[in-house]
Parts: C-alpha cells; structure tokens; sequence
C-alpha cells in the first residue's frame, strides 16, 4: 500500500509538469512569459482549486456518512450561481478594489447558502440525514432565485452567465494565486486536523459521541472550512462537476479506505485530475480553449462507472 | 458515592412517556443487569447517560456532574458504550477501526495501533486485524465492537444486548469477557434479555438485576435471589419456572397451557 501511495504521488507530480510544459513546445522570451506567466499561474490555480474540491468532497462523504456527498451538496455551488448571475445582470464587467464584481458576488453568494445550512446543523438534535435534505432544500431555493433573476436579465448576461456555468480555470495570474492560497491552505490544514474525529465516524455518528467526538463541534467545523475552500474555488471558476464526488472514491478504491490516507491523497489526485482536465481542454480543439467543466464532467463519468464496476468483479 | 445516577428522569416524546421518574444509583464496581419487555426504556436510559439523548426532566450525573454539562473527552474518559447494532458500511480494517476508537487520547497514531492491538488480541480478534469490517461475520464484528469498547479505557461500561444474534459458544465468551472486566475493578450496566447468561459472570449474589417495564424500575433484586423467578414472570406477563440445574439455577418461562 505505500508503495501503491507512493507510485501516485509520482503519477501527480509528472501531471503537474505535464500542465506546465504540455502544448506547443516554445522558446524564446515570448515561450518564457508564456510559460512562466500564463500557464504556471493557470495549473497553480487548477492545483489549488481541484485539491479543495476533492478534499471537501472526501469530507463531506465521510460527514455525511453518504458517497454521494460532494462540496455542492451544502448549496454552495447554488449560491454562488445566483451571486455571478446577479453581478452579471447588472454589470458583469465592473470591479471591486480590484476583483471582477462576479468573482465577489459569487463567494457572498456561496457563503450565504452555507450559512443557512450550517446554521441548521449547529442545532443539536439534527442527523446528518437532515443536513443533507437542507442542503438539498437551500440548493432548490437559490435555484428559484436563480431563475428570477435569469428571467428579468437580458441576452448578454444570459450568455455570460452559461460561459461561467461551464467552469473555467481563469487566466488571473500570479494575483489569483495569491488570492486562493490563503482560504485554501487554512480550509485544507484545518479539514485535516480532523482526520481522527471523521475516522471515529466510520461506526456511526453516535459511537463516535460516545468515544468523545463532539459531533455538533465537528459538523460545523467541517461545513464552515469546506464551504469557505469551495466558495472561493466556485467564486473563481465556476462550477467544476465531478472533481469532488469521483476523486475521493478513486483515491479508496486505490489505496483503501482509511481517512489518513483518503484525506492527504484526495488533494494531491484532485490538484493533479483537474490540471490535466485543463491541459486537455486546452489540446483537444487546437486553438480554442474549452471550459474544463466539460471534461471533467466527460471523463468524470465514465471513469466513475468503470471503477465501480471493476471493484465489483 | 454513586458512580452514575439516574435521577428522577423523564423523556417524553410527543404523547409517548418513554422514561418516567426513573431513579437509579450506580456505585462503582456494580454491575446492573437491566431488564425488562421490548420498549421497557432500557436503550432510552443508556442514551441519556451517554448524552445522547436530552431528558425531559431529571438529570444523569457522572460522579456529581451532569453528563450533559461534560466535555465529550471527558466523558468518553469515563463511559464506553457497546451498542445493540453497529454500523459498518466501511470498508475500514478492524486495526484501523479499534485505533479510532482511541479518539479520546491525544497521542500518536502509532500508539492507538499499538493499544488497538492489545484490545484486539484480548477479544482473540487479531487474526482478523487486517480484515474489512464490512466483510466480517457478526460474531467477528461483535468481538471488534468489543475491542473498540476496551481500547477506550473507561471505568464505567454500557452494554445494550452484547450476546444478541450470537449463536451459545459465543454468548458464552461475551459474558465471560464481561466478568473479567467487571473482576478487574470496572462498573457496567448491562442490557440483558437472558438472565440465565448472567450466571456466566461469577458472583451472582453481587448482581444487581433491575426491571424496568413501562419507562418505570418495577423491582430491583439480586440474581441469587429466590423470588428472582417470580418478580421476572410479574416483568413480562409470563410465568417463570426456576429449574435446578448441576451448576445454576435457570429461570424460564412455562409452556402455556392452551384453554
């Protein structure tokens, strides 16, 4: 097995060069401001972003005791729609101290919507179960929100709001990079801590109470960071499907299903998924980038099937 | 001093009085059988001394705290709990499993496998270390339940019907185990259907055997007792018969005479 933990490791470090250097070979200083400055920013993000995602989905599956489970499922994702979908109505091109309006509208969005939920899993008495019917109720809620305001928004923010739907790393630079490494880094090092008290879950959230987990503690921390971690990914790329329910089970399915290895491994398979997702969006139509959403969700699919249906043999 | 007491406790939820008044006063080193008919309020008594389930009215103190006012390490410290059904979707491996349930300790996690293994190889589990939870037999899930309990290290322990589904070898080693870790010193209540089992413990005249029917204790007596027979045939609408056997005595119910 740690050979197997190993060997992966080294598959995701050669993905990242990969995203690096993949594409037209370049040389020059023309080659050198590419590389340096467009693309390294761009899988740094990518990293940064499928690592969250993974990691909160991995989370959430175990908080949930459901392996169904994926960052959206708090209605973060959903809020941070109707947040870009309002920023894009009224001025989709207008900043704030220096961030794009949407980026902005959607983290509000994304934390509002788990605000709700998390406020209703503070409440002592509730079951995962019940968390996740919230989750399931704030999602439908801000779809109808949504939806109103698609309804008085004109064709151009229409089509702006489908093109971010889509999920797209963004070219934002080493400026985005900065932005994203500090809510990630504390989501992630902070999720991690629990390694241990998710680990008590896997008999059931009441064993776990009885061998000391405080379970209310629990649900909040994990809510409040993955919620924060995922809303700034989905504030800067959009909705990205697939990352966070298929990379945690690829990970089990790999490695077994022990949350000190699942927890760690998610990350680094999640940062190295969704950079060669990119460098694949990026190759796949020459001269054309297409919204990595796309394929993660087109190779996320499939993938996950065929795992499952070769662990069943 | 009482270890763990129950005092005048009430849940009640909506129309239904699950518990009603109950007192009870556990000092250390007891053991308690509960029994009583199903829906009696034993699993909802255990649950409130776990703080897992908020009373009506009444309090569960631990040594003069309420549970409920407890940090949860704190009372992890001091109660352990084996429940009836265990959840085991996972695919975690037993070492793994009964490591977990060290949460209460801060230390290594090199140090949880090692007790984990201690644990496992005292319920004669560690054969099966490395095996899937998910893939054991229920005999072999109960003796990692076990594990878990012991690797907790508590002083007080709550059974609810450890030797259920379990075929009579292994009830047999379930209440052997239970007098060995009541002999070394810890409390433990017990929820029991076969009092016949308790006999297995050693000490009958030192077991405490509490009826509960209806959220209310209907008697409390020793297992040696003699009228034993006839408070548990009052317990559960039946007559008892008590039935000399080379070592115990057996308390069972008598066939029904159809009318």
């Amino acid at each position: 097995m740690k050979a197997r933990t190993l060997l992966l490791a080294l598959l995701c470090l050669g993905l990242f060069a990969a995203g690096v250097l993949g594409g037209q070979s370049l040389s020059g200083p023309e080659g050198a401001f590419i590389v340096w400055q467009l693309r390294l920013p761009r899988v740094l993000v990518g990293a940064l972003v499928g690592g969250t995602l993974a990691l909160v989905g991995a989370v959430f599956q175990a908080l949930f005791q459901n392996p169904l489970a994926t960052p959206d499922t708090v209605g973060t994702t959903a809020g941070a729609t109707v947040g870009a979908l309002i920023a894009l109505t009224f001025d989709g091109s207008r900043t704030v101290q220096g961030l794009p309006l949407v980026t902005v509208c959607a983290f509000a969005g994304a934390l509002a919507a788990s605000f709700l939920v998390a406020s209703f899993a503070s409440a002592r008495s509730v079951h995962s179960s019940d968390i996740l019917l919230a989750g399931i109720a704030v999602t439908l809620a801000t779809s109808a929100v949504a939806s109103g305001v698609q309804y008085v928004s004109d064709s151009r923010a229409l089509f702006a709001a489908t093109q971010w739907s889509l999920g797209q790393l963004p070219q934002v630079g080493y400026r985005g990079v900065l932005l994203l490494l500090p809510i990630c880094l504390a989501a992630g090092a902070g999720l991690l801590l629990l390694t241990r008290h998710l680990q008590a879950f896997a008999l059931g959230e009441e064993l776990a109470h009885s061998q000391g987990v405080d379970v209310p503690r629990l649900r909040l921390l994990s809510l409040g960071l993955g919620s924060l971690g995922v809303a700034a990914c989905v504030a800067w790329c959009g909705p990205i499907a697939f990352v966070g329910l298929i990379v945690p089970h690829l990970v089990r399915l790999l490695l077994g299903p022990s949350y000190r290895v699942v927890l760690p491994m998610s990350i680094l398979v999640g940062a190295a998924f969704l950079v060669s997702c990119d460098l694949f969006a990026r190759l796949i139509v020459p001269g054309r980038d297409l919204p990595v959403g796309i394929v993660t969700a087109a190779l996320g699919a499939p993938a996950l099937v065929l795992l499952v249906a070769r662990r069943r043999r | 001093m009482a270890k763990l007491e129950f005092l005048a406790l009430s849940v009640k939820v909506r129309d239904r009085t699950l518990l009603d008044r109950v007192n009870l006063s556990v000092a250390s080193g007891d053991f308690v059988a509960l029994v009583g008919p199903n829906g009696a309020g034993k699993t909802t008594l255990l649950k409130c001394a776990l703080a897992l389930r908020r009373p009506t009215a009444g309090t569960v103190s631990l040594q003069n705290t309420a549970v409920s006012e407890l940090d949860a390490r704190a009372r992890a410290a001091e109660l352990a709990w084996l429940p009836q059904h265990i959840r085991a979707d996972e695919p975690l491996s037993a070492l793994e499993t009964v490591a977990a349930a060290r949460f209460r300790f801060r230390e290594s996690h090199a140090q949880s496998r090692l007790a984990a293994k201690r644990a496992l190889s005292r319920v004669g589990a560690l054969e099966y270390e490395s095996r899937a939870v998910s893939e054991l037999s229920g005999g072999e899930r109960q003796r990692v339940a076990f594990a878990c309990l012991i690797a907790q290290e508590a002083s007080t322990l709550l059974f609810d019907e450890p030797a259920n589904h379990l075929d009579p070898a292994q009830q047999l080693e379930v209440y052997g185990l239970l007098g060995e870790l009541w002999r070394e010193g810890r409390t433990i209540v017990c929820i029991n259907h076969d009092v016949n089992l308790l006999n297995h413990l050693g000490e009958p005249e030192r077991v405490r055997v509490v009826g509960l029917r209806a959220g209310r204790v209907a008697f409390e007596a020793r297992l040696s007792e003699s009228d034993l027979p006839a408070r548990l045939g009052a317990l559960f609408g039946v007559e008892m018969d008590s039935v000399r056997g080379t070592e115990q005595r057996y308390i069972l119910p008598r066939v029904r005479r159809r009318s």
